[in-house]
């Protein structure tokens, strides 16, 4: 059978990190899923459980590695399908800085409300 | 200036279009899809957390109405997606490390049944709540 994927390019970092993240979240979405949403009562948390829940700092680091993996792996593949778009190279980084930012406030945001709700 | 291609745009949109295509570009397309509705959710759900940040009648008010048979099934389509875009991706990541290419074909059937067999038991556990 055909590779499809036999005529890109060779791996580049990006791809690289979009499956490192992949694998990650595999586990950490694993994890996530299942003390959300299958563990606990009714199949969510009222507002005290999670308060108790995101004080507990393993968990606080897991979501917050959660959040990270992510977005990381949610922004590069949005950057995949734009690049298939046909950007010059100077349009190219353009995207990769603008995402670069959207990244950093989404785990910005993340982390703010995280903050908001263990205090 | 930004400048872009568009003869290559219509070239490689074609992605979008599987029809008379063969399983490899279906499961290319399917990872795609389902990527992009996981990116939309993502920013949905971030939305949604935000009214922790508002107390605890604007959450407890939330969760009362995401019990819902609706706000339920919405939950299965979510997952099912994860499951297909999860797995898939295992898939997507091993050809593009030259592992299994010649059984991928097989692959995508054997994940996609994983991932069927899977929802079918999450939702029974996520209706039984």
């Amino acid at each position: 059978m055909d590779n499809p994927f036999a005529k890109e390019p060779k791996a580049t970092t990006a791809w690289l990190w979009q499956v490192f993240t992949g694998i990650g979240l595999v586990i950490l979405l694993g994890m996530h899923f299942i003390a959300n949403h299958f563990i606990a009562r009714g199949g969510l948390r009222d507002f005290a459980d999670v308060v108790a829940y995101l004080r507990n700092p393993i968990v606080l680091v897991l979501e917050l590695l959660f959040l990270l993996f992510v977005t990381t792996h949610a922004l590069l593949g949005v950057r995949a399908i734009l690049l298939d778009l046909g950007f010059s190279g100077r349009a190219e980084k353009r995207l990769s800085r603008l995402l670069t930012g959207v990244g950093v406030l989404t785990v910005g945001y993340g982390v703010w409300l995280t903050w908001i709700i263990i205090h | 200036m930004a400048t872009l291609n568009y003869s290559r745009i219509r070239r490689t949109g074609r992605w979008v279009d599987v029809r008379r295509r063969k399983l490899g570009m279906w499961a290319y397309a399917l990872n795609r899809i389902t990527g992009i509705g996981l990116v939309v959710y993502l920013y949905l759900h971030l939305g949604v957390l935000s009214m922790l940040a508002h107390g605890q009648s604007s959450w407890d008010s939330f969760t009362a109405l995401a019990r819902s048979p609706f706000y339920l099934a919405l939950d299965v389509i979510l997952l099912a997606i994860i499951l297909i875009h999860g797995l898939n991706g295992i898939r997507v990541a091993l050809t593009g490390f030259d592992i299994g290419v010649r059984v991928q074909k097989r692959l995508f059937v054997i994940l996609m049944l994983i991932a069927a067999a899977a929802l079918v038991v999450a939702a029974a556990k996520i209706f039984a709540v």
